[in-house]
């Protein structure tokens, strides 16, 4: 197969999985204008719980969706009981889930262990798809791709086109005029909330079936999705989708071209866009 | 810095130092006497401790180089409103430099350290260029992950960094009128400097750069409109405070004799952020004693329980929900409950109408006024 296409598509398949963790941090984001940053632990801990569920069931969605309900579940929890109070802080909501993350960590390796991990997926699933220009591509691959593809058209849509949406875009602009219009803005935010944990809880059964689990992933996906909004602009979803598209690609052809500073290529893309647009590449001044 | 201009009249920033007002003598003379006291204590550590050569390096010079480094942090957050992720990282590379500079190279300590912290220095000018165009929680993201670029190419560069071993034998020496190799000499090196240090920072903040950073923390825009160069300021401060955390980074490096990717990695960033919101964001020495019990839980909680980490993160965010000033800040957070107490017992003012807003000096984190 040509190695460029080969590169690219292997680029796209990973920013899908970074879209879908960082679409959560930016809708958390863009309405709360907190940062969570146990964002990490959601992705690892849903990835774990889909891989129990999974083993079990031997059912794939069935563990994506236990992941996401289970994670979203705690979300909620960490949301009323330690970042509803400190709203208006937004760094000490950070430090908070800081250390929410800190506690993560240290209780998924005891739970789950050091080694490494992978959910199972469908038999289906395991063969390779002919592209149309004749090659072959694993199609789990493939799969993620269109995932990805169709849950950020579906976010895009639900948060633009319906009466819930514009809810949400309204706290975003403003939450006390929102809440005077008779909207109860506290369960906006916790809706909010969860869905996005819920959303990296997903991520993580879906990174988790490609590349194996391991601990110290949590700060990794943090920090990837960090660098994925920073780069797309904090609270648009297309920003995190070309942002997400365009850190897989430069980290793919990174390790094809310099393999060994393929991560500081990507922290690289996050500075340059910074010094040309602080706001990112579809942000709002701020 | 005493070359900057000084425009319009001094700015007093209310918000971080009202108690300077309040109580204007005593309240300075209490400062000193905890200051002269705690000092004291360091120096007399050696001797009240019953297994020296276990106390001195896991403890004392542990305790000297995190709360350094956490010093760092606070100065920033204090004086500029930033909280920055990367102090640790700024340490990390002038404690590179003088691997690098000395076993790389062959060059003696005596040049290696000064080049270490320049190097350390200028990384954290070069840093603040592109960080201070961004503002409160994009900073803290952006030094975030500028710290894991580092990180990531500590743990790659291999004929830079060495990789995954890192770089060593980095071991202290003997000068013949002064004997770095024995523990005693080393601590008392190592506190005096972090001593000077915190007296630096103490003055730099009394300056008119001081005051200048502070107004620019309070209010960008009003500052801009006297005619400061705001940005620049914020650069000079987060070069400043890289130079104090790279210092801390030569007291790391001589204690653990080499230097590898551990020390950038995010768990020692969370270590300093614990360190100084443990001890207190708003206190600038408060900072150490974060540290001191970040150093005891390091070292003896093993002892109880395995899940050391869970219990250093209940510990940070116990702190953070009930004591946003830290240790450093109980203190006062018990007086005004029991004055608070005393006040409702004598007239029985009505329930519903307290005044529920946050008092700003208690609060944990200096976001500064930037929009």
């Amino acid at each position: 197969m040509d190695q460029f296409l080969l590169v690219a598509l292997n680029g796209l398949t990973l920013g899908s999985i970074y879209f879908l963790v960082a679409s959560g941090l930016t809708l958390i984001f863009g309405l709360m204008r907190v940062i969570t940053m146990a964002h990490g632990t959601s992705y690892l801990l849903g990835g774990y719980i889909g891989y129990s569920i999974a083993r079990a069931s031997g059912n794939w969605l069935l563990g994506a969706l236990g992941a996401a309900v289970a994670v979203g579940l705690l979300g909620l929890f960490i949301h009323q009981v330690l970042i509803r109070r400190f709203q208006d802080d937004d760094l000490r909501v950070a430090l908070i889930t800081l250390g929410v993350s800190l506690i993560g960590t240290d209780l998924m390796f005891a739970a789950f262990g050091g080694t490494a991990t992978q959910v199972p997926i469908p038999a289906e699933w395991q063969t390779a798809l002919t592209l149309p220009s004749g090659d072959r591509y694993p199609a789990i691959r493939l799969i993620i791709l269109v995932l990805a593809v169709v849950i950020g058209v579906v976010m895009w849509l639900v948060i633009n086109r319906t009466r819930a949406g514009s809810i949400v875009r309204a706290g975003v602009d403003d939450s006390a005029m929102t809440s005077a219009t008779g909207v109860n803005v506290r369960v906006v935010f916790a809706v909010v909330f969860v869905v996005g944990s819920a959303l990296a809880a997903f991520a993580g059964v879906v990174g988790g079936s490609l590349f194996p689990l391991l601990p110290g992933q949590d700060g990794t996906y943090l920090l990837f999705s960090l660098v994925v909004v920073i780069v797309g602009g904090m609270g648009s979803i297309p920003g995190a989708a070309i942002g997400a598209a365009l850190v897989g690609l430069v980290s793919q052809f990174g390790l094809v071209f310099a393999p060994t500073y393929a991560t500081v290529l990507t922290f690289a893309l996050m500075v340059f866009v910074l010094a040309f647009r602080p706001q990112g590449i579809l942000g709002r001044a701020v | 810095m005493s070359t900057l201009p000084n425009k319009g009249e001094p700015i007093t920033t209310t918000p971080s130092s009202p108690a300077s007002k309040r109580r204007p003598i005593l309240w300075v003379r209490n400062r000193w006497v905890l200051v002269g006291l705690v000092v004291a204590f360091a120096v007399l550590f050696p001797w009240l401790v019953d297994r020296p050569r276990f106390w001195i390096p896991n403890i004392g010079i542990r305790t000297l180089w995190l709360g350094t480094i956490a010093m760092s942090l606070v100065f920033l957050n204090k004086y500029v409103g930033l909280l920055s992720l990367a102090q640790v990282t700024f340490a990390g590379i002038a404690a590179y430099g003088v691997g690098y500079f000395s076993v790389t190279l062959g060059l003696p300590y005596l040049l290696s350290i000064p080049i270490g912290i320049l190097i350390g220095t200028l990384a954290g000018f070069l840093v603040a260029l592109i960080a201070v165009r961004t503002k409160a929680i994009y900073f803290l993201m952006i030094t975030l992950a500028i710290g894991q670029v580092f990180f990531s190419y500590a743990s790659q560069a291999i004929e830079v960094t060495g990789a995954r071993r890192g770089l060593s034998p980095i071991l202290r020496e003997d000068y013949g009128f002064v004997d770095f190799r024995t523990l005693e000499v080393f601590y008392y090196a190592a506190l005096l400097a972090v001593v000077l240090l915190y007296l630096l920072c103490h003055y730099l903040a009394n300056t008119s750069f001081g005051f200048a950073l502070q107004g620019i923390r309070d209010s960008p825009d009003r500052m801009a409109a006297l005619g400061y160069r705001v940005n620049r300021y914020r650069v000079a401060a987060v070069t400043f405070a890289a130079f104090v955390a790279s210092v801390g980074g030569m007291i790391l490096v001589f204690d653990r004799s080499q230097v590898d990717p551990d020390v950038v990695s995010l768990g020692s960033t969370l270590d300093v952020l614990i360190a100084a919101v443990v001890g207190g964001v708003g206190s600038l020495g408060g900072v150490f004693l974060g540290a001191v019990v970040l150093a005891l839980l390091d070292n003896f909680a093993q002892d109880f329980t395995e899940r050391y980490q869970t219990l250093t993160g209940v510990i940070f965010i116990v702190v953070l929900l009930f004591a946003p000033a830290g240790l450093a800040g109980v203190g006062g957070q018990v007086t005004r409950a029991i004055r608070k107490r005393r006040d409702r017992a004598a007239p029985p003012p009505p329930e519903h109408q307290e005044p529920q807003a946050p008092v700003p000096a208690e609060s944990a984190i200096q976001k500064g006024n930037q929009q």
